[in-house]
């Protein structure tokens, strides 16, 4: 007992040793920025597994007592009550998200090409109006864009604007397209050019010179633009609430926000929703950190 | 033949000639054509189109024929600047257009703040810098759903609320306070919000220009005996006066169009009414799409001046 006294003691005395001022000061801020910034990741999935109990008790539940799935049983049933089928709402963010990504990807890369490699007038113009776009609020060009299309869906009545995900689709890629050129012209014109040169000599055309020059060559690039496109297609909000009315028709954003504003809100449900929605767009960015970072600071996502 | 070629237009001659630099340029606009159409037409057309609806009566019933809608000049422009949401009635009710400009500065001003310090943090080597790097970046990367829900359910005045137990255990107040619920206070939240949420931006550029200033000031400074605080005042801050301007302008801009955060935080209740969300609701729960237009081109004059500013200041310092 006294040893571990005396143990205890001489770390105390090597802690007072090491530690000087500058060093207290960098540990208590590193100490704070890690509390805040993990406590309400931590609430959100510890809040998943409590009962109903726990989150309405007298005094904050800090660990779940078991490990239960219920609030995750309640929210995939599909005969839980008139809106729980979270199932349906998944599978639409990804409707939604991937061909955003994919669509946005493609054609962003053949745009960007164009701007870096080869020359035409209106290039400066267009990169800048391109930046312009960037910074353009979204809540101006939803009720142009809502008005529009109830127009031409009248005129043409072939679609519906209103519950159509590729509606979604269209506006996702005309906020993601400019961001995605940007990037990726600035990308390509950190590759040099001399393969592209010589492939061009030797006859390749410049679309085979893309398809088996440029893009092999950033795969990076092109990832990380991928999955910016799809954590905006995946995260938005606004369009998303004033296009799709139907439940079924929901992606994951809004119909988080129906769970919540339901008359008796579920705390427990609505965090278990928050864990499906965040879970795969966590992982995804842990694992690619290392490039996404290096776009996150060029902008990638904005807002 | 010769004589048709030229007197046809210089762009067309362009277009159908078949030299290196035409060919090259005609496969550009092949290339580019795709994202060009997607953008006019769902970004700069209803740019246009939401000034001429400002100028309009619009509502549900002539929405199928929005193009015949009655002109209403200036009317929708008037009804705005009446409206009690949107002008200053009293310190505790600033209204929308205020409300905007100081959620937007200080809630700016709080990111670039948060994210130099988390940088100059980050900037030390020590054994944990990766993750905590990745950590750092949580904030940022998660959807704005389900952080928005989370803090709200941790400020909620229930007694399982944590944020207002711990307050309370803390004796920091006596009683729970609907944090989000109460003018003042809501409006602090949300600005405290930004800056949790958006300080990772901010952090990352900092933290690259930092990793480029140039060691040796450093140490020439500290051959001259000056301390950690000079050398931070006198070498750190002037590196980085350029990227923290650019920074600060750019979340200005993007706070200031910011629609997601305080509609899901607030609702815009209590004091938080800002733009964004105060077009939202004469549009989508008034469905007066002319009056919403016209908050939202009062938003885009503010912004334009903040643009101005911005190309003529920060652009060009960055170069």
């Amino acid at each position: 007992m006294a040893n571990i006294e005396s143990q205890k003691a001489t770390f105390i005395e090597h802690l007072a040793r090491r530690m000087t001022w500058p060093r207290f000061f960098f540990w208590l801020g590193m100490t704070v920025f890690w509390t805040t910034i993990i406590f309400p990741f931590y609430w959100m999935v510890s809040s998943s597994f409590k009962t109903g109990a726990e989150i309405a008790g007298r005094t904050p539940a800090f660990v779940p007592g078991t490990l239960r799935w219920n609030a995750y049983q309640q929210l995939f049933n599909e005969n839980w009550d008139r809106f729980h089928d979270f199932g349906t709402n998944v599978t639409n963010s990804i409707l939604v998200a991937i061909p955003t990504a994919i669509i946005a990807v493609i054609l962003s890369m053949l745009g960007a090409y164009a701007i870096a490699r080869l020359k035409f007038r209106g290039k400066e113009l267009m990169l800048n109006s391109v930046l312009l776009i960037y910074l353009f609020p979204g809540i101006l060009l939803i009720i142009p864009l809502f008005a529009m299309l109830a127009q031409i869906s009248r005129w043409i009545g072939l679609f519906d604007i209103q519950d159509n995900l590729a509606v979604l689709v269209f506006t996702y890629l005309a906020t993601t397209l400019p961001v995605a050129l940007y990037m990726l012209a600035n990308y390509f014109r950190t590759i040099p050019d001399e393969i592209e040169q010589a492939a061009l000599i030797d006859g390749c055309t410049r679309l085979g010179v893309i398809w088996r020059i440029t893009m092999p060559l950033s795969v990076p690039a092109l990832v990380s633009v991928g999955i910016y496109t799809f954590m905006i297609a995946w995260n938005e909000l606004l369009y998303a609430l004033v296009f799709l009315n139907d439940r079924t028709m929901f992606t994951m954003p809004i119909k988080i926000m129906a769970i919540f504003n339901d008359p008796s809100p579920q705390m427990e449900v609505v965090m278990a929703a928050s864990v499906v929605m965040s879970l795969p767009v966590m992982l995804l960015f842990l694992v690619l950190e290392r490039y996404l970072a290096e776009g996150l600071s060029a902008g990638g996502v904005k807002g | 033949m010769t004589t048709t070629t030229q007197t046809s237009t210089p762009l067309f001659k362009r277009m159908m000639s078949n030299s290196m630099g035409a060919r090259e340029a005609r496969l550009a606009w092949i290339l580019i054509l795709p994202t060009i159409v997607i953008v006019l037409g769902l970004v700069l057309f209803p740019a246009i189109f939401s000034i001429w609806i400002s100028f309009r009566d619009v509502g549900l019933n002539n929405l199928d024929s929005v193009f015949s809608a009655p002109f209403k000049g200036f009317g929708n422009y008037t009804a705005v600047f009446n409206d009690f949401a949107f002008k200053y009635n009293s310190i505790t009710n600033m209204g929308a257009a205020l409300t905007s400009i100081v959620y937007s500065f200080s809630g700016t001003i709080l990111t670039v703040v948060v994210g130099l310090l988390a940088a100059l943090l980050l900037n030390q080597p020590f054994r944990a810098r990766g993750l905590s790097r990745a950590i750092f970046l949580f904030p940022y990367v998660a959807p704005i759903v389900s952080v928005a829900y989370v803090w709200r359910w941790m400020l909620d005045p229930k007694p399982s609320g944590v944020i207002n137990y711990l307050s309370i255990q803390l004796n920091l107040i006596d009683r729970p306070i609907p944090f989000l619920a109460k003018v003042g206070w809501a409006l602090l939240l949300v600005i405290i919000f930004e800056g949790w949420r958006y300080f990772p931006f901010a952090m990352l550029m900092i933290l690259a220009r930092l990793q480029a200033v140039d060691k040796t000031l450093y140490e020439a400074a500290k051959v001259d005996g000056a301390n950690a605080l000079q050398r931070f005042w006198n070498i750190t801050l002037p590196e980085l006066r350029f990227v923290i301007g650019a920074i600060f302008l750019l979340r200005l801009i993007w706070t200031f169009n910011k629609f997601d955060d305080i509609f899901l935080l607030t609702g815009g209740g209590f004091g938080t009414k800002v733009l964004p969300v105060l077009t939202y609701e004469f549009s989508f729960r008034l469905f007066d799409f002319g009056k919403g237009a016209a908050t939202s081109m009062i938003l885009l004059v503010i912004l334009v001046v903040f643009l101005v500013f911005y190309a003529r200041f920060v652009m060009r310092d960055v170069e």
